[in-house]
């Protein structure tokens, strides 16, 4: 299992910050995403309004995961009677071990990838290579950050804060390939290589975009081919999701479809879309012996038993909301400390890991609710934010200095006269750091942060309610 | 209090009044809050009609006391009640007293933020605009991504002030852009933090909430 | 094929899940979602209307395949007969200098014989179906080591340029896969209006011989692109580089059987 990092987002976000590299990345590449998604949805011909799909999303999505329990054994049965196999894995731990018997059985050496976030939160690649077995990634971006050895940056673009030249470096040093900034070559360094793995891969490992109960199929939606690739060659296909990612029926994949290439890369559907439902039907055809699909818990029944909370399950993990977050949109991915960034990571990832270390980041919002406004789904985002902080304060964990200041000012709001009396004390004491009306530097803490870049007003000489009283109200009094 | 009472508005000032609990809430720190909420609800729901000149404020009382009083059936009615009667100060000009023209006359080019609050909770970014666009002598030059977040969020910009400023100073940077001489915005938070970093910069921008650039000529 | 035995953690799961949820027991009737619901008889009437609307809408559907597609960087091609269909598929092979290519095996090369065409120009072509000269392993790398793969499909989609490819039979899969050119043949009578009517067709196989889906098919929508390295768009990095879409007039109604 990776390292969960969530505790440092603060210090990781000022490094981030500062990190000229991660800066850049976030900028260009980013608005870019953003002009495709809103060209995408504008100017594209689709009989149905963009709000009426997210509409119909948001409540199939709800439908499906109040009835969880039956969709998966909808699911269940159907897979295996297409001939495939079915494991239900409690947590990160248990799902590495399914992989490692289904691997153990079938003799497997290498395995190729293609993109699945549950396997982040697995890290099944280190087990992997513990037990002797060589994983590679066969997504480009994954690929390049599987030899840096680092953490995705984003959701769908996992190398965004790579440039070329890293890439270059890298590619040097693990592939022994000459040095070149031509962005198109780079490609096809890493092409050559990954089509030899897919060649002589013996299993292959991918992730679900959707699942469908109804007839037991798993959708992959690429635009590299590699899906297709992973899960066509090898004699064995381990399929590895997390337990929501369900539908109930193949009609509702247009649907999401739509959503998905739209929400994340602003096409109107991605290059390939694979539709596997099972192992092959007779030795007469391309495909693997073997299909395995593995449907992940890891701490996902946290969500589903909180009736606010629940709503996140729904995330068809587009990246939109990343794309849009002022917050993300400066510190990038790694500083979220675990597989999930953004503002769905900033709930799912203390869900999943834990509250206490993870209670930084439901705080990491200004609650600006774009978010909201572009997810696919209609998750009210910054609904659970604020549900996860109240949780946080109710668990006690707040910092103490935050948690007295909070009560004093609450202390001070309960009557007028409290709040005229402490501003009698503020205008006497303010005097001390007050200049030309404005505070420069206040060394306390909690809100010593502002006066490092900004100016903070002082209160004002006279308080509205005074100048109300004495001028303002001509005998209108209540 | 000037530009309601020129658009003769019978204007009081509860001075029970003290503050709407929204950062207590936004904190966490609901139970806290609620209390400030209750009272907040009991000094104005005497009124007609409650005018907030921020939007956070406005949004925090329109929509978020139906969740913080959402296991309170006697509050959440009445705080209902009031949320239905509030309104923020250029929403209640133009939608309430159907007026789109206040009458007042100031000078330069105008550039206006869309506060987030006020935007996405409360779809309101016309009715401030055309209250700009409509005083004389006055232009108003769009800002390139006027809707981004200003970065303050209240706890967050004390919590983590490095991104707080560092998506100000963005902010900031596209306020320049449009080489307006006042910055308007709907909502204090909003104002105190962007002035807070043009001071600071030493910027000849004038930020000014609309009220006051509303007011300024009335006589 | 036996089919493969329940996980024994099964049960233990699924309580855990009704639990969160506050259910005690399981939901033993069909939910009520708008599809599942649908009986079959109404499915029916559904594909029927489906069918009519697909071809009473022919030259439309087709002129919106086309500029989709072109807007998706396929390189559309149209042919009114199977013989000019072939022909076009061996001058896209000789406007790459192709040397070997390989192909499905299916029905539709029964009539639109690309074989002869090739074989004119000096193009190899090899037929991805082993047991008959060659074995799987050899197919493979056959497959890796082709300049352009050759396939037909089972449905094209208009609103998203999507190519619904089916392969039931032999080894196919890589076909479509491999080689850096792709050329698809399309039936004009297999050209759907939307992921919708596909879906609805594919349920309706599903609910009456659910044996006739493959485990697998896959759509092509356009070249394999990433812009993994710098948000800068590259084709071809595990798939076709360049796709072609053969429109063949084939004067059958749309949607038979």
């Amino acid at each position: 299992m990776p390292e969960v990092k969530t505790k440092q987002f603060k210090s990781a976000s000022v490094k981030a910050l500062a990190d000229s590299n991660i800066q850049r990345a976030l900028g260009a590449p980013f608005a870019h995403f953003v002009e495709g998604r809103k060209s995408a949805i504008d100017s594209d011909f689709t009989e149905e309004s963009w709000e009426s799909m997210r509409d119909r999303a948001a409540a199939t999505k709800a439908h499906t995961i109040e009835r969880l329990d039956y969709y998966l054994d909808l699911l269940d049965k159907n897979v295996r009677r297409n001939g495939g196999h079915v494991h239900f894995a409690n947590d990160a731990a248990h799902a590495n071990q399914i992989v490692l018997d289904i691997a153990r059985e079938h003799n497997v050496k290498t395995v190729i990838k293609s993109k699945s976030m549950v396997s982040e939160e697995m890290g099944i690649n280190a087990v992997l290579e513990k037990n002797g077995i060589v994983p590679v990634e066969t997504d480009l971006g994954e690929y390049i950050i599987q030899l840096a050895k680092e953490t995705p940056f984003h959701l769908i673009a996992p190398a965004v804060h790579k440039t070329k030249e890293q890439v270059s470096d890298l590619f040097e040093k693990f592939l022994d390939s000459a040095p070149t900034d031509d962005i198109e070559k780079l490609c096809i360094i890493a092409r050559d290589v990954l089509r030899d793995n897919f060649a002589k891969a013996d299993m292959g490992i991918s992730g679900a975009n959707f699942i469908v109960a109804e007839t037991g199929t798993v959708v992959l939606v690429t635009n590299e081919g590699n899906g297709r690739m992973t899960t066509s060659a090898p004699r064995v296909h381990v399929a590895i999701s997390g337990m929501e990612k369900l539908l109930p029926s193949i009609e509702d994949v247009s649907l999401f479809l739509r959503l998905l290439a739209r929400s994340a890369t602003g096409q109107r559907i991605t290059s390939y879309n694979s539709f596997i439902s099972g192992p092959r039907v007779s030795s007469d055809e391309d495909g693997p012996e073997e299909f395995h699909l593995i449907l992940v818990d890891n701490g996902r029944l946290n969500l589903l038993k909180d009736e606010t909370l629940r709503e996140a399950l729904s995330c068809i993990r587009c990246g939109a909301c990343l794309n849009h977050c002022p917050v993300y949109r400066k510190v990038g991915g790694h500083a979220y400390g675990w597989v999930y960034p953004g503002p769905i990571g900033a709930i799912v990832s203390p869900m999943l890991t834990g509250l206490k270390q993870g209670k930084d980041l439901p705080y990491a919002s200004t609650l600006c609710g774009s978010c909201r406004d572009v997810c696919p789904v209609k998750i009210d985002l910054p609904k659970l934010l604020l549900d996860l902080r109240h949780k946080v304060v109710q668990s006690g964990a707040g910092a103490i200095p935050e948690r007295l200041g909070i009560r004093q000012w609450h202390g001070i709001m309960k009557t007028r006269k409290k709040l005229e009396g402490k501003a009698r004390l503020g205008r006497m004491f303010q005097r001390l750091v007050v200049r030309k009306g404005f505070i420069t530097r206040l060394p306390l803490p909690v809100v010593s942060g502002w006066t490092k870049s900004r100016d903070f007003p002082a209160l004002a000489p006279r308080s509205f309610a005074e100048i109300w009283r004495d001028d303002l109200s001509s005998g209108d009094r209540s | 209090m000037k530009v309601l009472r020129h658009l003769g508005v019978e204007v009081s000032f509860p001075e029970a009044q003290t503050c709407c609990g929204q950062i207590g809430f936004n904190g966490g720190y609901r139970k806290e809050a609620a209390e400030i909420a209750r009272h907040f609800v009991e000094t104005f729901e005497p009124y007609d009609h409650i005018v907030a000149p921020s939007g956070s404020c406005s949004s925090m009382i329109k929509v978020y006391y139906r969740e913080l009083f959402a296991d309170d059936p006697g509050m959440l009615e009445r705080a209902i009640a009031v949320g239905e009667k509030t309104h923020e100060f250029s929403e209640f000009i133009v939608n309430i007293l159907g007026v789109t023209e206040v009458g007042g006359v100031s000078t330069g080019l105008v550039t206006y933020h869309d506060a987030c609050h006020l935007l996405r909770e409360l779809g309101i970014s016309e009715e401030p605009r055309t209250l700009i666009q409509n005083t004389r002598g006055v232009e108003l030059e769009e800002m390139p991504k006027s809707d981004d977040c200003c970065g303050f969020g209240g706890l967050f910009s004390v919590k983590f002030p490095e991104i707080s400023t560092a998506i100000l100073n963005d902010k900031i940077s596209n306020v320049e852009k449009t080489g307006a001489s006042t910055l308007v915005a709907n909502d204090c938070g909003c104002l105190m933090h962007m002035r807070g970093a043009l001071r600071r910069q030493g910027s000849s921008i004038r930020p000014k909430h609309i009220a006051e650039l509303l007011a300024e000529g009335l006589d | 094929m036996p089919t493969p035995v329940e996980d024994p953690n099964k049960e233990a799961f699924l309580t855990r899940v009704r639990d969160a949820l506050g259910r005690t027991s399981p939901i033993m009737i069909t939910p009520d979602h708008p599809t599942l619901k649908t009986t079959l008889p109404r499915h029916e009437e559904k594909i029927r209307t489906t069918k009519a609307r697909t071809e009473a809408r022919r030259s439309q559907n087709i002129a919106r395949l086309e500029s989709t597609a072109i807007a998706a960087s396929w390189h559309m091609h149209r042919a009114s007969d199977a013989e000019i269909a072939a022909n076009v598929v061996a001058e896209i092979a000789s406007s790459i200098h192709a040397k070997n290519v390989v192909r499905t095996a299916e029905d539709i090369f029964k009539r639109v014989n690309t074989d002869a065409t090739l074989r004119k120009r000096g193009v190899r072509s090899t037929v991805l179906a082993s047991g008959r000269v060659r074995r799987k392993e050899d197919l493979k790398e056959i497959a890796f080591k082709a300049d352009m793969g050759i396939s037909g499909v089972e449905y094209a989609i208009a609103e998203t340029a999507s190519c619904a490819v089916f392969q039931r039979k032999g080894n196919a899969r890589i076909a479509t896969l491999a080689p850096p050119v792709l050329a698809l043949i399309v039936e004009e009578s297999k050209i759907l209006e939307t992921l919708d009517d596909f879906f609805a067709i594919v349920r309706f196989q599903f609910l009456t011989n659910r044996g006739r889906l493959p485990n697998y098919y896959n759509f092509i929508s356009g070249p394999s692109r990433t812009a993994d390295i710098e948000q800068t768009l590259t084709v071809g990095v595990h798939g076709p580089g360049e796709v072609h879409m053969i429109l063949l007039a084939d004067g059958l109604t749309s949607l038979q059987p």
